[in-house]
């Protein structure tokens, strides 16, 4: 399954690699991927999906959260804020 | 009145300085104590500058080894430990001692130097594109395209290190960068504070989860020591009585003798601790990450337990097993603020008593041979609360974590998640500079010491008082251990009997060192090596067919531990 991620990130040289090869590293493929324009940041568009059963994307997600420019990420539909985001809970 | 005093006074503007100039005074003004680091081309300017720096510099003999000095440094200070090298050959020689730092969480600012900005990408003398090799293993880093940028982005690099869950930052500085003349450089603007807020109900629900548990268990990471939370876990667990395990990195958060301290869990861990985890039916999480070393087979580690994990990074929350409870917070403010109903967990406490002094490791090797485990307990225990061990990579790095008494977390060094042989001999130097009040001592394998033997260089130059206590089983033994145990005795590649006389090696370099062969000479060794006033070696010869026990099989579940004959 595709599952798709709205991250606002900073332009500072190198985030667009950081976020790319953070997501491989981590067990996941890009399935496909937009990049636009937003004021002083990008808004990258990315579909990402999971090389085994072991990755969550709600644990990608918060990886992804803590990487510095990162400054919204919205998996799926509802937006989680970077600041102050709550973890998973089972 | 004159005419000249009639006129409004205009602050004088700041001399131009160059980026060199701006590096230095960015360093000081982060009150850094020591840089370790290593000159060449594309870094010469700031050489050229730091001979007006008040931070001191240390001329290592190896790149890898400014990056394992500065990581020390940083963990046992709890400040920001600073490398520094050229560009190419110098900035690469960094990598494993950037990714050590990354795996465990050490603050570092590495800088390299780079060509010259025009040069960047040509494929140019020494040119590494060392950003991107690093980007995996770096908490961030910066290209400086702009030399007035120098002092925000060194005051963010500092920040960024020590903030949160700490890491390693590199700077990446172009020639033409540090030799631009600059008129108005860019001050820091001061950062926000990002602060997480406890969420009440996943605490009231974790103060539930331990009021209900029968057979409630710490399970202590490194975290704890970065947090610098280890007197509120000692509080928390007098006051509840819980007892507690500990991975490689949080030894020493709990006193050695409380009996409710089970030791370290997992591969080379303690009977008592994986039985405990085996048997728990809660867990509660303190700084660690379930690491494949402490869990063994994942699907069986813990099997009763629910889970509290307490961690200031939320992304590893859930990463490797799911916590019931999840508190995404520091563990030095988290703690204080949990206070559960008195638990009556008497039975269990007994158990867990009972089971660490049943398995209590024994120390009547047969033989008149060096034992290694009784000569590391002796040594621990003589140098006292001020022992701080700097440890290499193999068997003697896993009979140091089982015997050594550490008085605290910020007492045993070691290189736990990238576990990178090499570390002991510059660790300890790095441990030494920064506590030269305490009993620092590297313990290292003969196949370790000599990955970065030549800083025996650097102390000399600098006459630091490391003792190193070099155990030579002739053998690269924690391998030749796997390929006894899991590969049928083929030995392959193992064999280090030509090693060189260690003792002369040291002598050569002009330091002080001595051999210990057999058993009766242990105290009188470790008398003579915490006596000496300047840094000095013992070369002790232990049985090459000696093994770390207990052991849980790679890939096993930690129920099926093996034992060996000791
Ligand atoms: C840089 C590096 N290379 C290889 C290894 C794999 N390795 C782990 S332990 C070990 C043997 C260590 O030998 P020695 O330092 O003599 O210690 P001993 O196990 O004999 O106590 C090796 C080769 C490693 N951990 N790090």
């Amino acid at each position: 399954m595709t599952e798709m991620l709205l991250i606002q990130i900073d332009r500072s040289e190198g985030s667009l690699q950081r976020l790319i090869g953070l997501i491989e590293r981590r067990g996941f493929t890009i399935e496909r991927m937009s990049l636009a324009e937003a004021g002083l940041h990008r808004e990258v568009r990315i579909g990402v999906r999971a090389r085994d059963a072991g990755r969550a994307v709600d644990v990608l997600a918060r990886q992804i959260d803590r990487l510095i420019g990162v400054r919204r990420i919205a998996p799926s539909a509802d937006t989680v804020h970077s600041e102050g985001a709550v973890p998973c809970t089972a | 009145m004159t005419a000249s005093s009639a006129a409004p006074k205009i602050a004088p503007l700041p001399a131009p300085k160059t980026g060199a100039r701006l590096v230095v005074e960015a360093l000081d003004a982060q009150g850094v104590e020591f840089v370790f680091g290593y000159p060449g081309g594309a870094i010469m300017p700031v050489y050229d500058a730091i001979t007006e720096a008040s931070f001191k510099h240390i001329l290592v003999r190896h790149e890898q080894g400014a990056a394992f000095a500065a990581d020390a440094y940083a963990r046992v200070t709890g400040k920001v430990g600073v490398c520094m090298a050229t560009s190419g050959p110098g900035a690469t020689n960094l990598v494993t001692g950037i990714a050590n730092a990354m795996m465990d969480s050490v603050p570092l600012v590495c800088i390299t130097g780079n060509v010259a900005s025009p040069l960047m990408g040509t494929d140019a003398f020494q040119e590494v594109d060392i950003l991107g090799v690093t980007l995996p293993i770096v908490k961030h880093s910066w290209i400086v395209r702009d030399a007035a940028d120098i002092p925000a982005i060194f005051a963010e690099a500092f920040r960024i290190a020590a903030s949160g869950r700490p890491g390693p930052v590199l700077i990446d500085l172009p020639k033409d960068v540090q030799i631009r003349v600059v008129a108005a450089p860019i001050q820091a603007t001061p950062a926000k504070d990002t602060a997480r807020r406890l969420d009440p109900s996943q605490m009231r629900r974790a103060e539930a989860a331990i009021g209900l548990a029968e057979r409630p268990l710490l399970y202590i990471g490194g975290g704890v020591r970065i947090a610098n939370a280890v007197a509120e876990v000692r509080q928390f667990a007098r006051n509840t009585g819980i007892p507690a395990v500990s991975t490689l990195q949080g030894l020493g958060a709990l006193a050695a003798d409380w009996p409710g301290n089970l030791g370290m869990l997992g591969m080379h861990g303690t009977r008592a601790a994986n039985e405990a985890v085996q048997a728990c039916d809660l867990l509660i999480v303190l700084g660690a990450r379930f690491d494949d070393r402490a869990t063994g087979k994942l699907s069986e580690f813990a099997p009763h337990a629910r889970v509290i994990h307490i961690d200031i990074d939320a992304a590893e929350i859930g990463k490797l097993r799911d916590a019931h409870i999840a508190i995404a917070g520091d563990v030095k403010t988290v703690l204080p603020a949990l206070s559960p109903r008195p638990l009556s967990i008497a039975p269990w406490i007994e158990r867990c008593a009972r089971e660490r002094s049943r398995h209590e490791a024994r120390y009547d090797a047969p033989g008149d041979g060096v034992y290694a485990p009784a000569l590391l307990k002796e040594l621990s225990e003589r140098a006292g609360d001020t022992f701080v061990a700097a440890c290499d990579v193999g068997q003697h790095q896993m009979w140091a974590a089982q015997h050594c008494r550490f008085a605290s977390p910020f007492a045993h060094l070691t290189s736990g998640g990238l576990g990178a042989m090499g570390y002991g001999l510059p660790a300890g130097l790095g441990a030494k500079l920064a506590r030269p009040d305490a009993h620092v001592v590297t313990i290292s394998g003969d196949g370790s010491f000599i990955m970065n033997i030549q800083e025996l260089a650097t102390l000399k130059r600098y006459g630091i008082a490391l003792k190193i206590v070099l155990l030579d089983n002739a053998s690269l033994g924690l391998v030749r251990q796997w390929q006894e145990l899991f590969f049928d005795g083929n030995f392959s590649e193992i064999d280090l009997s030509d090693n060189p006389d260690f003792a002369a090696v040291a002598r050569a370099f002009g330091i002080d060192a001595f051999r210990i062969t057999k058993r009766e000479e242990v105290s009188a060794g470790i008398d003579r090596l915490l006596a000496a006033p300047g840094p000095c070696l013992a070369h002790v010869l232990i049985d090459p067919k000696e093994n770390v026990w207990p052991l849980v099989p790679p890939g096993k579940s930690n129920a099926e531990m093996m034992h060996g004959e000791a």
